[in-house]
């Protein structure tokens, strides 16, 4: 699974699923942590639709953590305080990185969580979509 | 005159720090920051955006030890900022990608998506709500749960993370003229010393990193007493945007190996202006510009008002001190207003002294003038 994808189930899913795959890994390889999970700052680039030109909105705290699997880096990073999340993060990366046998087995797991994101996040739409204006024309 | 150097001041400060945490703990009641993030919503968008630092709790923490006051809290946020390495900018945040909370149209009553009020004070009463003195914890997730619980009818489809603009819609209309995307590496003001003519992208981020208040003031100067502009908001947009950083380690920058990192909510509003236009046959025809306001949570007055100093700024009519970038830019910033009012309170002995002696000497001299001419007039 790529990157991208895989980045956004594990953070916007439960920390469970998460902590569940780092564990699977730390019981069976030795991990080495290069970067303890820290605080640092991301600058956010923006593209703004008056002349689509670019700018600088602000800067966002994040956690971010490194470490090593049979000499295959991974690095984890999200928003906020989250020093747990970020090592886990870690450790997934360095998995997929390093191909570890153990990633080929996280697919279904991950495709599932994604259902429930989806889930979770129509339940919100539709609540949101329940403020919709349904204007009508008045006889005057 | 030469400086003189005192001491003495330490115990009396150490003491007025101990009022200060006084006054904090007098009424023996704590706050607490979860309470605080839960509760002051508001206020915590604002405190961010004027720091130009996202983060909710720290920011919950500022509001606590600040005594909510937003200018104090605004100081901790950067002070704190200040001592973080940056290590990663951003991908791209196109507003297109935008999960949609909230998103209105001044322009037009029909637009594609519709017009979704989401959470806003706007059609609210404006009554105190005196049964919020005795809310509950219980009573509050109650009703969470009873809201959650309310029907919904799964009819209407519409996909909020993909909803058109109504720029597009006016660009394709033929009725704004079409633009490019410009891939121009902005400018940093956190960076590099402001220096004038600025760049778009410095205005765009000194107008989003701005007080509130003076956001404000200025945008509503602008609209009623210099320029008397009076424009239409197209599209007011709430809601979360992704962010991404790329692989440190890809130079290549591909998209699908960047690391998704959260989403962070802003506040974006684009704004129609009407103007008049001296065609080259004579006739005058009617144009619309634009302006563009962003800032983090949910903050519309502050968006709106960004959107109007943007326009003016890239005017840049002569006659109007809100046209003018130096009286807008460098007048904004929180921590820079607030801390240059407040150094009035530091010490001006030496100077004031200064001050003093020329006065006393200016009086004497009169003295001594009005002596001479009274002798003269009465010899």
């Amino acid at each position: 699974m790529i990157r991208k994808k895989r980045t956004e189930i594990l953070i916007k899913g439960s920390p469970e699923v998460s902590a569940k795959l780092a564990q699977e890994i730390l019981t069976v390889h030795e991990v080495t942590t290069i970067e303890e999970p820290n605080n640092s700052l991301v600058m956010v680039k923006v593209r703004e639709s008056a002349q689509r030109s670019l700018f600088y909105l602000g800067e966002v705290l994040i956690t971010e953590c490194k470490v090593m699997i049979k000499g295959i880096l991974g690095i984890g990073m999200i928003k906020g305080h989250e020093p747990v999340l970020a090592y886990n993060l870690a450790i997934i990366d360095a998995a997929y990185n390093a191909n570890l046998p153990e990633t080929n087995e996280w697919a279904n797991l991950l495709l599932s969580e994604e259902v429930k994101i989806k889930e979770a996040c129509e339940a919100l739409n539709n609540k949101i979509l329940k403020t919709k204006v349904n204007f009508a024309t008045m006889d005057v | 005159m030469g400086y003189v150097a005192v001491k003495g001041g330490t115990l009396a400060i150490e003491e007025s720090i101990k009022r200060l945490k006084y006054e904090r703990l007098k009424k023996r009641v704590v706050l607490d920051c979860h309470k605080i993030e839960g509760g002051m919503r508001c206020l915590i968008d604002q405190v961010m955006s004027e720091s130009s630092l996202y983060n909710e709790t720290l920011a919950a923490m500022a509001i606590k030890q600040a005594e909510g006051s937003p200018e104090e809290a605004v100081f901790l946020m950067r002070a704190y900022r200040s001592t973080l390495p940056r290590k990663h900018y951003s991908r791209t945040v196109e507003s297109e990608d935008m999960l949609v909370e909230r998103r209105i149209s001044a322009s037009f009553k029909d637009i594609p998506g519709g017009q979704i009020l989401g959470a806003a004070n706007d059609y609210t009463h404006r009554l105190i709500d005196f049964n919020l003195n005795e809310e509950t914890d219980e009573e509050a997730v109650n009703w969470i749960r009873e809201y959650a619980l309310e029907n919904v009818v799964d009819q209407d489809k519409t996909d909020l993370t993909n909803l058109p603009k109504v720029l597009n819609y006016l660009r394709e209309a033929g009725l704004l003229p079409s633009c490019e995307r410009d891939n121009r590496e902005p400018d940093d003001v956190t960076k590099e010393s402001l220096q004038f003519p600025t760049s778009r992208s410095e205005r765009l981020q000194i107008l989003t990193r701005g007080q509130t208040g003076a956001v404000t003031s200025i945008g509503y100067i602008a609209l009623r007493s210099y320029g008397a502009l009076h424009p239409t908001v197209g599209e007011l947009r709430i809601g979360k945007l992704p962010l991404h950083v790329d692989n440190p380690f890809n130079e290549q920058n591909e998209d699908e190996d960047a690391y998704y990192i959260g989403e962070i909510k802003v506040t974006e509003v684009e704004t129609l202006f009407p103007e008049d236009i001296q065609k080259f046959t004579g006739q005058k025809e009617i144009e619309f510009s634009l302006g563009y306001g962003i800032c983090y949570g949910q903050n519309e007055t502050k968006a709106i008002a960004m959107s109007i100093l943007d326009h003016c700024l890239e005017t840049g009519n002569p006659e109007y001190p809100t046209h003018n970038e130096e009286f807008v830019l460098l007048h904004i910033d929180s921590v820079e207003s607030t801390g240059f009012i407040s150094h009035l309170k530091l010490p001006h002995y030496v100077t004031f002294q200064s001050k003093l002696d020329s006065v006393r000497k200016s009086k004497k001299g009169q003295v001594g003038q009005n002596m001479e001419s009274n002798e003269e007039l009465n010899p």
